[in-house]
């Protein structure tokens, strides 16, 4: 069965999408799995200089739960352009590229730069990370700069173009409206839930960046309710993610309103976890008698 | 792009023992990483096929039998997950991931005379995979090892059959002399001095506790031998990804290394060890 999809301005062949961060640039992972099994693949978190991360230790295991704080590491948008995403466009997969700016018009310069490259299919503007000190989630949490950055991106780059939303914010529907009113054309959520644990051994934050960002299973369900808020507000798709480990979390997060999903931390516990996802899906729908994704997006909505 | 080294593969449990002391080994049928797998190169093991613990835990490889097809992990109980692997049974499936990092190839020996191995507790478990081919080599292979006391030793005799040389020591006395890896190291290079080898014809390598990783770097800074260090460090994916396993580079324009693909064996000179 086709399981294809339309994500807001462009098509993905399933609703398996790989997160921002932990894909690398397709190196690493193709060295286990197979690129191809995703219907897209979203670049880590792009910045305009180089960022050489946050001080380790930088994850620490939860009940369930990943908490990190690995600060944006990443070479800047130039060396994304000339290095990395040729590479990555090797692959018959649409490449979203998550960026991120300390100021408005840092995320417009940097849109530019990369609306100049022909491997991008999509952008998606990081309003949300919660390991940078300048920006990132700051960006997120008021609906006013949460339109200005989108704004600011939406001038130079004319695509697709997704806003990936925090959790940690009072009404998440609110951001996603502004972002669409700024001209995005889908909306990712949910990014890591701001977090912190104590090493009680060394008795000090166990995060050498003290806080950082919550994400797996043990956030699912936050993320499937953040899902269900958001397409009642806007009509643009939604990329749902936060937790999606086996097929079964994917069509949760479907049935809420999710157009696709994103696997983050799933991925780097189970390298095969997109193709397992997609082949459940495939069966769940086909046993189903479900002929179209759009079919079953937002179907449980009441 | 280099396709497909590294497999997820369930792998049989074949045995678990306790060992001497605190230690406990398993050894599992995985022939697919056994016949890829270099000394000092780990696999990332999921305890079991739940969401809790969530994330993989990293093992380096204390053996490995490409002939017929098993891998060796030796450990002791710092957490949940290594206690729940005390509790695995024969013939049970472990998923496993490997094998990962770039451990060291035979070029690492490659006009070497004499290796020098340096071991703190639980560090030992990959230098006994090192020393037992450093031996298949030919090479001359002393191994120095402590740990704070007898029972937080591994058994080292696998590379006493292999004809390396054994120097232990414990902090409290309970075992061989007393006193730090690094006391007996600074005895043990004077001798080697006194054999004349060519430094060139030398190579060590270090696996252990940070502070004892920065003391022997210190001893080895005024000696001309390349000293290698084999780093620990959490992980989640262990294969590049995430990049959380990030240790300092000396070299500020590098940043971090991940520990996972640019090590987890570095030249001691490259990387800033901060002691936790």
């Amino acid at each position: 069965m086709d399981l294809s999809v339309d994500v807001g301005g462009f098509v993905v062949k399933n609703p398996v999408i790989a997160a921002s961060g932990v894909l690398g640039y397709g190196e690493e992972y193709a060295r286990v799995g197979n690129i191809d099994w995703f219907g897209a693949v979203t670049v880590k978190g792009t910045t305009l200089r180089p960022r050489h991360g946050n001080c380790p230790p930088r994850i620490w295991e939860t009940p369930s739960g990943l908490l990190n704080s690995i600060g944006l590491q990443n070479p800047g948008v130039d060396e994304v352009i000339t290095h990395y995403l040729p590479q990555l466009a090797q692959f018959d997969v649409p490449i979203i590229v998550n960026i991120s700016g300390e100021t408005y018009e840092e995320f417009q310069e940097i849109a530019k730069k990369l609306a100049d490259c022909p491997h991008v299919t999509a952008l998606e503007v990081n309003v949300s990370c919660p390991n940078v000190e300048s920006g990132g989630m700051a960006f997120g949490t008021d609906p006013g700069s949460c339109y200005r950055a989108t704004k600011a991106v939406r001038r130079s780059w004319p695509g697709p173009l997704i806003v990936k939303l925090t959790p940690n914010v009072t009404n998440i529907s609110e951001m996603a409206k502004a972002a669409v009113d700024a001209g995005a054309t889908c909306v990712s959520l949910i990014n890591t839930l701001l977090g912190m644990a104590i090493d009680i051994q060394n008795k000090r934050p166990a995060l050498g960046n003290i806080k950082g960002g919550l994400s797996g299973p043990a956030v699912k369900p936050v993320a499937v309710r953040c899902v269900w808020e958001v397409f009642q507000s806007v009509s643009v798709p939604v990329i749902g993610m936060g937790g999606v480990f086996s097929w079964e979390d994917a069509l949760e997060f479907i049935m809420a309103g999710a157009s696709a999903v994103a696997l983050g931390t799933a991925v780097l516990v189970d390298p095969y976890a997109p193709k397992k996802i997609v082949d459940g899906i495939q069966s769940y729908c086909e046993s189903n008698g479900i002929d179209s994704m759009s079919s079953i997006v937002g179907i449980a909505q009441v | 792009m280099s396709q497909l080294d590294i497999l997820d593969v369930p792998a049989k449990v074949i045995s678990v023992d306790r060992r001497e002391g605190d230690a406990f080994r398993a050894i599992l049928y995985a022939p697919e990483i056994a016949s890829r797998a270099k000394p000092m190169q780990f696999i990332n093991v999921r305890v079991q096929e739940s969401l809790d613990p969530l994330l993989r835990r990293p093992f380096s490889l204390s053996d490995v039998n490409p002939h017929v097809g098993t891998i060796e992990i030796t450990w002791m109980v710092v957490g949940r997950g290594t206690k729940m692997m005390t509790q695995w049974k024969p013939n049970q499936t472990v998923h496993v991931l490997g094998p990962l990092g770039n451990g060291v190839g035979p070029d690492f020996l490659e006009n070497k005379r004499k290796l020098i191995l340096l071991a703190g507790g639980t560090g030992f478990a990959p230098i006994q995979l090192l020393g037992v081919r450093a031996r298949e080599k030919g090479v001359d292979t002393i191994l120095i090892y402590g740990a704070k006391s007898r029972h937080l030793l591994m058994n080292t005799d696998r590379l006493k059959e292999v004809g390396c040389k054994i120097c232990t020591c414990t902090e409290d006395g309970s075992y061989g002399s007393k006193g730090l890896v690094t006391d007996m190291a600074e005895l043990q290079l004077e001798l080697i001095a006194e054999e004349k080898i060519d430094p060139e014809n030398l190579v060590a390598l270090g696996c252990g506790p940070t502070p004892m990783l920065a003391a022997i770097e210190n001893l080895f800074a005024d000696t001309n031998i390349p000293l290698y260090i084999s780093l620990e460090s959490k992980m989640a994916c262990g294969y590049g990804l995430c990049q959380g396993c990030a240790v300092r580079a000396v070299d500020p324009q590098r940043g971090y290394y991940r520990v996972c693909t640019d090590g987890p064996v570095f030249l001691a000179k490259d990387v800033e060890l901060e002691s936790e």
